[in-house]
C-alpha cells in the first residue's frame, strides 16, 4: 500500500513537472528564515492571528513579479491561506487558535514560471506562541534574611492553554548590569522565587519573563515592568576606611592631625555613628550627620566623616582605632598609625601621572627598603592614593602589588588637584609623594587685577598684580603678558609666570595710559581688568629741583637786596627818611638887634641847647596887639651863640644852615633871594600875636626877643608878620633840650602837635599848651621869670602864606 | 506532437486526482503514525481546555440570561445528549467519546442560533460559543484519529439510535433553559472524557509501548 501510494505520488508529480520545462534560474527563490508568532491578547487568550516573516529571495524578483502566499494548516481541521501584501511578511487569521493541535505553516513564492515553498514550520500550535509577561509581580523583603528577596507573580495565561517556564533578572539600583538567575532554577511552572546572596541594605530592580514550557517551543515574553525592593540591613562586614589629614600646628614641632573616615565598603546599612579611640584613651562616639538614602560602594561617593582632631608632637607617634555602627551591629576595627616626624617611612618612587580618556592615571614604583632595614617591617601592605582640591579631599586604597591605577573618584576639569600616594606598612603611613595636575586645563576665568605701585612718573610707572586665585586659574599659568596702550598704540610685554611686578619705561609724559595683564595657560588666555593712569608732566625730582632752585634764587636775591640796603643805607636813608631837625635840638637865641647878624651854622650832631638871643626891641609893649601892633621884624642878621639845630637834630643835614636872614638884603620877606633864606624871625618876647595879652606881665624890662634858629626856612607868614594870621594858629612850641630846669615841654607834649595842611603846606599847629609850658629862651642876662610865667607862648606863627620857594 | 497537446489536459486532471487521493489518506497516515502517548496527551489537553472554556462559557451564559439564570440550569429536559461515556472496552469508550462530541455539536449550533436572537452580535457569549464549538470539532477529529491509530482495522461505528434529534421550536424561556442544559451537560461530558482519555493513555498506550519495545 505504501509503495503504491508513493508510486502514485511520484507519477503525479512527474506529470506535472513534464508539463513545462522549468529553468531554475527563473522560478522564485525559496523564502528563508520563516518565523511566525502568535501573541497573547487580553482576556488571557492567544490571538487567532498569526504573523509571519521571512527572507524573500532576490533571484525571482529581478524581472518577474513574485507573489507570496502564507499557508497555515491545522491538522485534522483544515487549511487556510493568506496572500502576502509584502514580500517578507504576512498575517493569517484562524477561527480560533488551535491549542494542542498540530499546526503547519509555510510560505509559497510563485511567479509565472513556477512556485517554491519555504521550509514548513510544523508542530504543536503553541510552538509559536508569545504570551504576555507575568502579571502582578511583587517583591518582598524579610527582616531576618538581609541577603534575600522573595518574588511573587501570576501566570499570564491559564495552564489549560499553555504551561510556562520563567526567567528572572535583577540589578542593584543605579547599575546597568543585570544579573540573571540560572535558568535551571526557574524553568518551572512556578509563581514565586527567592533571590539569594544579595547585599544587605541595597535596592534591587527585578524583572520576570516567561515562555512555553516545552523546550524549543514558543517565544520568550517581554520583561515585566521594573519592581524595586530593598534588602534589610545587616551588621557591617568590613572595617571603616580610616585616613588622616596632617597640617602644621600652631607652634613648632607640632602637628594637627584630623582623623577622617568613610563608611565601610560593606556597610550593610546606614552607618549611624563611629567609635574612635586615640592613643589608647577612652572610646568616644561620633554621630554621623545627614541621611544616606542609598548606600553606594564606589569610594568616590561614600561620605567622609570628620572624627576628631588632635595635636601631636613631631617627636611622638600616634595611633587611632575606629569602629563603625549601624542599626544592626558594629564593624571590625580599623587601625591607623601616625609615625614620628623623623621616622616617616619610605615613600614610593617615580610617581607619574597622565590623562587618558578624561581620567587621571598614576604610576609608581614600590618604596625602597633602607639599607640594613628589616624587609618584613618595610613590607607594603597597601597604598593610599589621595586627591585634594581646596577643601575637598578623597582617597582610595590599592592593593600592595598595585603600581598603576586610575582615580576612581569624579574629578572635575579645570580644577587643580594635589595627588599624593602613600605606602602603608601594616597601618604605618609612609612619606607622601605629591604631584599637582589638572584633568583638563582651561583658560583662566579671570585675569589679574593690575594696579600702580605708588605714583606714576613722567616716563615710568610700576605695575603690580597679584596671583589669580587657584580656583580661577583653571590651569597652570605659563606666562603673563603686560599690555599698555595710549589708545592709538598698544604694547605687549611677555613675562614669566612668577613675575608680579614690572616697571614700564620710556613712557610719554603727560599721557593717559591703559594697562592690563593677560594670564595664559596652555588652553588659552584671559585679560584682567584695565587700569588707567596719567604720567606726570615733570618728574617729581624735576619739580623739586625747580622749586629748590627758585627758592635759592629768591633767597639769593633777598640777600643781595639786604646787602645792598646795608651798603647803601645812607643813601636810602637820605632818600626815604629825610632828616627832620629835631626841635629838641633847635636853639632859640635871644638876641638883640645889636648882635651881629651872622649866625653860626648849626652843627650836625649837636643837639645844641636852644639858646635864646636877646634882642632888644623898641619897647616892651605888648606884642599881643594885633597886626597893627605887630612889631616889625628886623631882618638883621643875628648871631646866635649857639648853633641851632633843626628839629630832630641834624642827622640828615650835612651842614647846618644859616638861619639868618640878611636884613640888608631887604625888608620884604618875599624878596628873599636865593642865596639867603630866612630861617628865623625875631619876635618880641612879650609874646606873639594872638596870645592873651593879659597873661603877659607888664614889665619894665626891655622886651626880649626870641628867635628860633631852625634849619627850616621860614614861611611867608613868618617873614611878614603883617600878613594875616589865623587867630587859631598857634605857634610852634620850642622844646629846649638842655637839662636846665625850665618850664619846658617835653616830647610828650609833641603829641599835642597838630599838623594842618594849608593848601599844601603843612603847618604845625600846636594844641593849647599849658601856660607854664611855654618855653622861654633863657638869656644870659637872665630872663624874667615873670615873663616866663606870663608868656606861655609858642614861638612860631602859623605859616598861612605858605612856604616861599627859593 | 498533436497527441502530446491533446493529452496534456487529461494528464493534468489525472494528476490532480491522484494528488487528492494521496492527500485523503494523509490524515489516516498521520493518525496512524502518531505516537500513542503524545497524541493522546495532546487530545487530553484539548479536552481539558474545552472543559475549562465550557466552565467559563456557563458563567458567561448565566450572566447574559437575566435574573432566573440559576434556575434555568437546574431544570432537566430531554433531547440533550447525556454526559456519560458508554462502552466496556477502550475501543467502545473511545467511540462513545467521539459519538458524544458529534452529538453535542448540532445542539451547540442550535443554542448559537437561539442566542443570536437574544443577544447582541458583539456579546462575548457568541464568541465563546463559537470557540467551544470549533474546538469541539477539533476534539472529535482527534478522538477519531486516536481510534484509528489504536484500532486501525476497526471502522468507527455509527452511533446507535442515530443522531440526537433537536428539540422543536421553543419559546424564550425554553431556549434559555435548553441552552443552559446543553452547556452544563457538555461540560460534564468533557470531564468524563478527560478521565477516560487518561485511562486509555495509561492502559492502552503503555501496553503498546511495551509491545513495541519487545518487538
Amino acid at each position: 500500500m505504501i509503495s503504491w501510494r508513493g508510486l502514485l505520488h511520484l507519477l503525479a508529480w512527474a506529470c506535472l513537472l513534464s508539463r513545462k520545462p522549468a529553468n531554475c534560474a527563473d522560478i522564485p527563490e525559496k523564502p528563508e528564515n520563516l518565523t511566525c508568532v502568535a501573541v497573547q491578547v487580553k482576556n488571557n487568550e492567544i490571538s487567532p492571528t498569526i504573523g509571519c516573516t521571512w527572507v524573500p529571495g532576490t533571484r525571482g524578483s529581478r524581472d518577474l513579479n513574485t507573489n507570496y502566499t502564507l499557508f497555515a494548516e491545522v491538522v485534522l481541521v483544515g487549511l487556510k491561506r493568506a496572500v502576502a501584501k509584502q514580500n517578507n511578511s504576512c498575517e493569517i487569521t484562524l477561527d480560533s487558535y488551535p491549542h494542542h493541535m498540530i499546526l503547519n505553516i509555510w510560505v509559497e513564492a510563485e511567479n509565472d514560471l513556477g512556485k517554491v515553498e519555504s521550509e514548513h514550520l510544523s508542530g504543536d500550535a503553541d510552538f509559536i506562541v508569545k504570551t504576555s509577561p507575568p502579571s502582578d509581580v511583587k517583591v518582598f523583603s524579610e527582616k531576618h534574611f538581609p541577603t534575600s528577596l522573595l518574588i511573587n507573580w501570576t501566570h499570564p495565561i491559564a495552564a489549560e492553554y499553555l504551561k510556562l517556564i520563567y526567567q528572572i533578572r535583577y540589578c542593584s539600583s543605579g547599575s546597568s548590569t543585570w544579573t540573571h538567575v540560572p535558568p535551571v532554577d526557574t524553568a518551572k511552572y512556578i509563581q514565586s522565587f527567592r533571590l539569594q546572596y544579595l547585599q544587605p541594605d541595597t535596592v534591587y530592580v527585578i524583572q520576570v519573563s516567561c515562555k512555553n514550557m516545552r523546550e524549543g517551543h514558543g517565544h520568550w515574553s517581554d520583561w515585566s515592568a521594573n519592581v524595586t525592593a530593598r534588602t534589610p540591613e545587616d551588621k557591617p562586614m568590613s572595617k571603616p576606611d580610616l585616613w588622616r589629614v596632617i597640617t602644621p600646628g600652631d607652634s613648632a614641632h607640632e602637628r594637627k592631625v584630623l582623623f577622617i573616615c568613610k563608611n565601610p565598603v560593606l556597610s550593610n546599612g546606614k552607618i549611624r555613628s563611629f567609635d574612635i579611640r586615640v592613643q589608647g584613651t577612652k572610646w568616644e562616639n561620633v554621630l554621623v550627620n545627614g541621611s544616606d538614602s542609598e548606600s553606594d560602594y564606589d569610594s568616590s561617593q561614600r561620605k567622609t566623616t570628620h572624627l576628631k582632631q588632635i595635636v601631636l608632637s613631631d617627636r611622638r607617634m600616634g595611633y587611632v582605632e575606629v569602629i563603625a555602627h549601624n542599626s544592626v551591629g558594629k564593624s571590625p576595627k580599623a587601625l591607623l598609625v601616625i609615625p614620628k616626624a623623623s621616622q616617616e617611612l619610605s615613600p614610593v618612587e617615580g610617581l607619574k601621572s597622565w590623562i587618558h580618556s578624561g581620567r587621571l592615571w598614576l604610576e609608581w614604583r614600590p618604596p625602597n627598603v633602607p639599607a640594613g632595614g628589616d624587609a618584613h617591617k618595610y613590607t607594603v601592605t597597601e597604598y593610599v592614593v589621595e586627591w585634594a582640591s581646596g577643601a575637598q579631599r578623597d582617597w582610595q586604597r590599592e592593593y600592595a602589588n598595585t603600581t598603576q591605577t586610575v582615580i576612581r573618584g569624579r574629578l572635575e576639569k579645570y580644577k587643580r588637584y594635589i595627588i599624593s600616594v602613600y605606602a602603608l606598612f601594616s597601618g604605618w603611613t609612609g612619606k607622601p609623594v605629591t604631584v599637582e595636575t589638572f584633568v583638563e586645563q582651561g583658560k583662566p576665568s579671570k585675569g589679574p587685577a593690575v594696579r600702580l605701585n605708588g605714583n606714576p612718573g613722567s616716563t615710568e610707572a610700576e605695575l603690580v598684580w597679584n596671583e589669580i586665585p587657584q580656583d580661577e586659574q583653571h590651569g597652570f599659568i605659563t606666562n603673563y603678558t603686560i599690555f599698555y596702550s595710549t589708545g592709538t598704540e598698544e604694547h605687549a610685554i611677555p613675562v614669566s609666570a612668577d613675575t608680579y611686578s614690572y616697571r614700564l619705561k620710556s613712557l610719554s609724559s603727560k599721557t593717559s595710559y591703559k594697562a592690563w595683564i593677560q594670564a595664559s595657560t596652555i588652553a588659552g588666555s584671559c585679560n584682567g581688568t584695565q587700569h588707567s593712569f596719567i604720567t606726570l608732566k615733570y618728574a617729581p625730582k624735576e619739580i623739586e629741583g625747580i622749586v629748590v632752585g627758585v627758592c635759592f634764587g629768591f633767597l639769593f636775591l633777598v640777600l643781595l637786596v639786604v646787602l645792598l640796603c646795608i651798603y647803601k643805607r645812607d643813601s636810602i636813608k637820605k632818600t626815604f627818611l629825610p632828616q627832620i631837625p629835631n626841635p629838641g635840638n633847635s636853639s632859640i637865641g635871644t638876641w638883640s638887634p645889636d648882635f651881629p647878624s651872622k649866625a653860626d651854622m648849626p652843627r650836625e650832631s649837636a643837639l645844641a641847647d636852644v639858646s635864646v638871643v636877646e634882642v632888644d626891641l623898641f619897647d616892651g609893649k605888648s606884642v599881643f596887639e594885633e597886626d597893627k601892633a605887630c612889631l616889625p621884624l628886623k631882618k638883621d642878621k643875628y648871631l646866635s651863640e649857639e648853633h641851632s639845630s633843626g628839629i630832630g637834630g641834624s642827622s640828615c643835614m650835612s651842614s647846618p644852615r644859616q638861619s639868618v636872614s640878611d636884613s640888608d638884603e631887604g625888608g620884604d620877606s618875599s624878596e628873599t633871594t636865593a642865596s639867603t633864606v630866612q630861617y628865623s624871625s625875631v619876635v618880641a618876647c612879650n609874646g606873639y600875636k594872638g596870645q592873651t595879652p593879659s597873661c603877659l606881665p607888664q614889665t619894665n624890662s626891655q622886651p626880649t626877643f626870641s628867635r628860633s634858629e631852625s634849619t627850616q626856612p621860614l614861611l611867608d607868614s613868618e617873614e611878614n608878620p603883617d600878613m594875616p594870621r589865623q587867630e587859631s594858629s598857634r605857634l610852634l612850641h620850642l622844646f629846649p633840650l638842655n637839662p636846665q630846669p625850665r618850664h619846658s615841654a617835653n616830647f610828650a607834649d609833641m603829641d599835642q602837635l597838630e599838623v594842618e595842611d594849608h593848601g599844601g603846606l603843612l603847618s604845625l599847629r600846636f594844641s593849647a599848651l599849658e601856660e607854664d609850658s611855654l618855653q622861654t629862651v633863657p638869656t644870659e642876662e637872665g630872663q624874667s621869670s615873670d615873663w616866663q610865667q606870663a608868656a606861655p607862648v609858642s614861638n612860631y606863627m602859623s605859616q598861612t602864606a605858605g612856604y616861599r620857594p627859593q | 506532437m498533436y497527441f502530446q497537446q491533446s493529452m496534456e489536459p487529461v494528464t493534468t486532471l489525472l494528476s490532480l486526482l491522484l494528488v487528492m487521493a494521496v492527500d485523503s489518506t494523509r490524515s489516516v497516515t498521520l493518525c496512524r503514525n502518531q505516537q500513542c502517548g503524545n497524541f493522546l496527551q495532546q487530545t487530553l489537553k484539548l479536552t481539558r481546555l474545552i472543559h475549562k472554556e465550557s466552565v467559563d462559557l456557563i458563567k458567561i451564559y448565566k450572566t447574559t440570561q437575566g435574573d432566573m439564570s440559576e434556575l434555568f440550569c437546574k431544570i432537566s429536559i430531554n433531547n440533550v445528549p447525556d454526559p456519560n461515556i458508554s462502552g466496556l472496552d477502550p475501543s467502545e469508550r473511545i467511540v462513545s467519546i467521539y459519538s458524544h462530541i458529534q452529538a453535542f455539536l448540532p445542539h451547540f449550533k442550535r443554542v448559537y442560533e437561539q442566542q443570536t436572537d437574544l443577544q447582541l452580535p458583539t456579546n462575548t457569549l457568541m464568541t465563546e460559543l463559537t470557540r467551544v464549538s470549533n474546538r469541539s470539532s477539533s476534539l472529535a477529529a482527534m478522538v477519531n484519529c486516536i481510534y484509528q491509530s489504536l484500532f486501525p482495522n476497526m471502522p468507527v461505528p455509527e452511533p446507535a439510535g442515530g443522531p440526537t434529534s433537536l428539540p422543536p421550536s421553543q419559546n424564550i424561556f425554553q431556549q434559555k433553559v435548553y441552552g443552559c442544559v446543553v452547556l452544563k451537560r457538555y461540560k460534564e461530558f468533557l470531564s468524563n472524557a478527560a478521565r477516560e482519555l487518561r485511562t486509555v493513555k495509561t492502559q492502552v498506550c503503555k501496553k503498546r509501548t511495551q509491545m513495541n519495545v519487545l518487538s
